[in-house]
């Protein structure tokens, strides 16, 4: 690496450990380097040190460098990180040796290298191609399309498809076959394009065996997305938008659907009807004698009559007031992702706000209601 | 032979992605070969925008585009390649459009555009600061809608010819190890530029002129070849990209003074002047001591959190992460970086090059529409209009001719070449011959040229070519040997490099890119309004070509 060459930049000395592994002969070992490098090196830059100076046969992906190519995915201390976006210095004075190996849930080829086809092959399973919606582009123009709403698939479209949510997934750890975080988001980048023809087909599609209701929610995915994507949130969206489009065989959507009624009803969860309200009457007779052990351990509350919250009326506010502005499917969903996102942006580190120009449409405005397409803001609406 | 198609594109960024579309929308057998996975492609790092006359913004026609275009590149363009580019290049973004890209959009929904250096109009259509990244998945999108072959993770070494004409092309499987022959009865060259010539540049690690090389290897002159643009703003100390984009929203340019040094160079366009005015002023500006710590400052405190979070996310993570700025409450510290190579292989407005069969496109190529200054937002549309122009072209061809043969006798000397290469275990690994190739190529062959450093230059990459001859490989593996490719690719650079010097020094004038303030500091229209040329005979030899003119004269270029 070039520049580590000019000779009056500051220097540190970085220790790393490194997993090797060669598929041919199985051959594994942790391996630990030690390396002189300038203060602002990432974790690619060492890599390129080793790679140059101390171990020609060191394998791994890299192209960019500026976290856009999506190459260099692989684990640093169990988790997954872009090696290009990992800086060195702190890590350098804290003391640590970190631990870098591939990427999990995928098979290895050679060091930090790993088999790429599975992400794939999930990719292309999505229909990834927009489908022509209903509505002719004008004049063999472009379609029209506002902001706000483009704005709905704003961090899905981010995806650099790195592999960094699909290492850490939990479901596909247990089910290699669910389709994953990095194709569910995918997938989301066109169920919320209004370009898109083809809602309903690619719900019932995404919404099979081992699509949105696979997910564990764990939110691994969301909090080691590189760029900002939110893989579990657009899972939550198309979920969002399955069961609003009537789509709602499968038990996950079942499940979501009667927390949503019994919170409503009762404030609270009603335990002892989610069962059969998931998985039907038939099947949870079958589990009769576990809720039976469960109860007698008083793990369940009994049934009757329905355990109502104190203040329930709050809840059933809340309900009404998410139902009046139109939070339904995945625009409720990105709605409040924008609201969030505008405090996390916004606040300083001495919690003054800078001052701004006022919306200009999208995530970010101070000045103005957040607003979902189409939708205004708050109550009033007619019913 | 391990495979026969009747289009093989070589690169599978922008330019080979659309031209793979055509050549399959025409009717072809196609496949491509990439060293990197198509979305790992280095079009993706493309940040600011894609410049047609949409006329979103403001008035606009492709004549203006044109215009600014000639004007842009200082008068070397070829101007029936510009107006092509200009006239189709509204109906190509609308088309991406249609495929799903993601561009930003204006007030009525339509595909919103920004003003970038140079241009008569707001022209520049975006996807806030992730154009390139949004094309580059639009483009594999369609792609997989095809079910379009790709060869991943192939690396192409060397084009087979026989007859006369290209007939495929021998790669190492990068992934798995081993020599594939991939027949062709055309072969377009899409692989992008060669930054990796250069210390501080805002080019991927994969930038290194493979495919301009391949040409020159088999006797395809290139064009152009001194005409390396600077970016303005690229951070220290690797040189990764922060758009035009920032200015096209209106950031500043300051000096360490906190003067917007652009009113003594560009008093007019100001920041968006074009981007040779703009680095040589920068450094000049550093040269003077008027920088700080080699940089000058670009300032987008005024624009606002609102307007740099929602059109300028990207650049606002990159200054986080590489300079530790955050550009709503400082100025990003930011100085001139080897970006786009205006010169490659020599092309008419087919792409087609001077050996039939073998096509090219995109940075590789030079047709040339950017002349000795490309103009920002010009190099994506490039890519698309004539990626899709060599694409149905070669397809064209392709299917109207049916014998493809690859002579044993090629992969047979390759194959030696490479066991030979890899059988050897004394000598210097590649690794300070690639670091002092860039670092001198910064120094000598820059912002600035000098005779003397040129002349220089020219011996110390003779100097570098020489050991290289006995450079060594130290992975003798299968797997993934990145150790191997990353030495052939040296060998590429190293020759590239040689033909930017020699062209570098026949240009005795300051046009665009090449500027020579010491000695020539005027543009020669007289004696230098052409092309140098460049092909491979036991080492570069010059000759000239001239510009083709259709409606501008040459004029005197101030902004």
């Amino acid at each position: 690496m070039e520049a580590a060459t000019q000779p009056r930049e500051k220097t540190m000395k970085v220790k790393v450990k490194i997993w090797r592994y060669d598929s041919q002969t199985g051959e594994r070992a942790l391996k630990e380097y030690e390396i002189e490098a300038p203060e602002w090196v990432t974790l690619l830059d060492i890599l390129d040190l080793i790679k140059d100076q101390q171990d020609g046969s060191l394998a791994y992906r890299k192209s960019c460098r500026m976290m856009i190519c999506g190459s260099c995915g692989m684990r640093m201390d169990g988790a997954a990180v872009l090696a290009c976006k990992t800086r060195m210095y702190d890590i350098v004075q804290a003391g640590h040796v970190p631990v870098i190996s591939a990427m999990g849930n995928l098979p290895i080829v050679k060091d930090l290298v790993v088999d790429m086809d599975p992400f794939w092959e999930k990719f292309k399973a999505m229909k990834p191609w927009l489908q022509p919606g209903y509505e002719e582009p004008p004049e063999g123009k472009e379609y029209r399309v506002s902001q706000e709403r483009m704005n709905v698939i704003h961090k899905e479209a981010l995806c650099i498809n790195c592999g960094c949510c699909v290492s850490e997934c939990n479901a596909m750890e247990s089910s290699p076959e669910f389709l994953g975080p990095q194709a569910l988001a995918k997938g989301m980048r066109f169920v919320g394009d209004a370009r898109d023809g083809a809602t309903v087909e690619r719900l019932e599609d995404y919404s099979t065996e081992h699509g949105i209701w696979e997910c564990t929610r764990c939110y691994f995915c969301n909090e080691r997305c590189p760029k900002g994507v939110d893989p579990r949130d657009a899972i939550a969206k198309l979920g969002a938008e399955a069961v609003n489009e009537g789509i709602d065989r499968d038990m996950g959507a079942k499940h979501a659907k009667w927390f949503i009624k019994s919170t409503e009803t009762t404030g609270w969860l009603r335990e002892t009807e989610l069962v059969p309200k998931t998985q039907g009457v038939i099947s949870a007779i079958s589990q009769m004698k576990f809720a039976m052990g469960l109860a007698v351990k008083g793990k369940v509350p009994p049934p009757f009559p329905p355990h109502v919250a104190e203040n329930v009326d709050e809840a059933r506010g809340l309900h009404k007031l998410v139902q009046q502005q139109g939070r339904q499917g995945y625009e409720g969903i990105v709605q409040g992702e924008r609201s969030l996102a505008r405090l996390d942006h916004h606040l300083r580190e001495d919690g003054e706000v800078p001052p701004s120009e006022g919306s200009v449409g999208g995530m970010g405005s101070l000045t103005s209601a957040d607003i979902t397409p189409g939708e205004e803001p708050t109550a009033g609406k007619a019913d | 032979m391990d495979a026969k198609h009747d289009v093989l594109v070589v690169g599978a960024g922008c330019a080979g992605m659309r031209a793979a579309i055509e050549a399959f929308d025409v009717g072809a057998d196609v496949a491509m070969i990439s060293k990197i996975h198509p979305t790992r492609s280095h079009s993706g790092a493309a940040e600011g925008g894609i410049n047609a006359a949409l006329g979103n913004a403001s008035e606009d026609d492709p004549e203006q585009h044109a215009y600014d275009t000639v004007k842009g590149s200082d008068y070397l363009g070829d101007q029936d390649a510009i107006e092509i580019l200009c006239q189709e290049a509204p109906d190509d973004v609308y088309q991406l459009e249609h495929w799903g890209a993601v561009f930003s959009r204006t007030e009525d929904g339509r595909i919103a555009q920004r003003p970038f250096g140079a241009a008569g109009a707001p022209r520049t259509a975006y996807a806030a600061d992730i154009t390139g990244h949004v094309l580059v998945q639009v483009l594999y999108e369609q792609i997989v809608k095809r079910d379009i072959l790709t060869y991943e993770e192939y690396f192409a070494w060397k084009l087979v010819v026989d007859d006369g004409r290209c007939q495929g092309v021998i790669c190492w499987d990068l992934l798995n190890g081993g020599l594939k022959v991939i027949g062709a009865k055309t072969v377009i060259l899409a692989t992008g530029g060669a930054g990796r010539l250069y210390t501080g540049t805002t080019n991927a690690y994969a930038c290194t002129g493979d495919g301009m090389a391949l040409a020159l290897r088999v006797g395809v002159p290139l064009k152009d070849m001194e005409m390396m643009q600077f970016h303005p703003t690229t951070l220290a100390p690797t040189g990764v990209l922060i758009t035009e984009g920032c200015r096209g929203e209106g950031a500043y340019l300051l000096n360490a003074e906190g003067e917007r040094f652009l009113e003594r160079y560009a008093p007019n366009a100001m920041e968006l002047a074009s981007r040779d005015v703009i680095s040589r002023a920068e450094q000049t500006e550093i040269d003077e001591g008027r920088g700080i710590d080699g940089n000058v400052l670009l300032d987008l405190r005024h624009l606002g959190a609102e307007k740099i979070i929602e059109r300028l996310h990207g650049t606002r993570e990159l200054a986080q992460t590489f300079a530790g700025v955050d550009p709503i409450y400082e100025p990003i510290p930011v100085r001139p970086g080897a970006h786009y190579h205006m010169g490659g292989v020599d092309t008419d407005v087919w792409g087609l090059t001077a050996l039939e069969g073998l096509y090219s496109a995109g940075e590789a190529a030079c047709v040339s529409v950017h002349g000795a200054n490309r103009l920002g937002g010009n190099a994506l549309m490039e890519t698309i209009t004539y990626g899709k122009r060599a694409g149905r072209h070669a397809a064209e061809w392709a299917l109207s001719n049916t014998t493809v043969t690859v002579p044993e006798g090629i992969v047979s000397d390759a194959d030696s070449e490479l066991r030979e290469l890899l059988a050897r275990t004394e000598g210097e690994r590649p690794w300070k011959i690639r670091d002092e190739l860039a670092r001198t190529m910064h120094e000598n062959f820059g912002v600035f040229r000098r005779e003397d450093q040129m002349q220089r230059q020219g011996e110390i990459v003779d100097r570098l070519r020489e050991r290289f001859r006995s450079v060594v490989v130290e992975d003798k593996g299968m797997l993934f040997n990145s150790d191997l490719t990353q030495a052939l690719e040296l060998g590429f650079l190293l020759e590239l490099a040689q033909c930017m010097v020699v062209c570098g020094l026949a240009r005795k004038e300051s046009r665009g890119a090449h500027a020579r303030p010491h000695d020539y500091p005027d543009r020669d229209d007289e004696n230098f309004l052409k092309h140098t040329l460049v092909t491979w005979h036991d080492g570069p030899q010059l000759d000239w070509k001239p510009v083709t003119m259709t409606k501008w004269q040459p004029q005197e270029r101030t902004y």
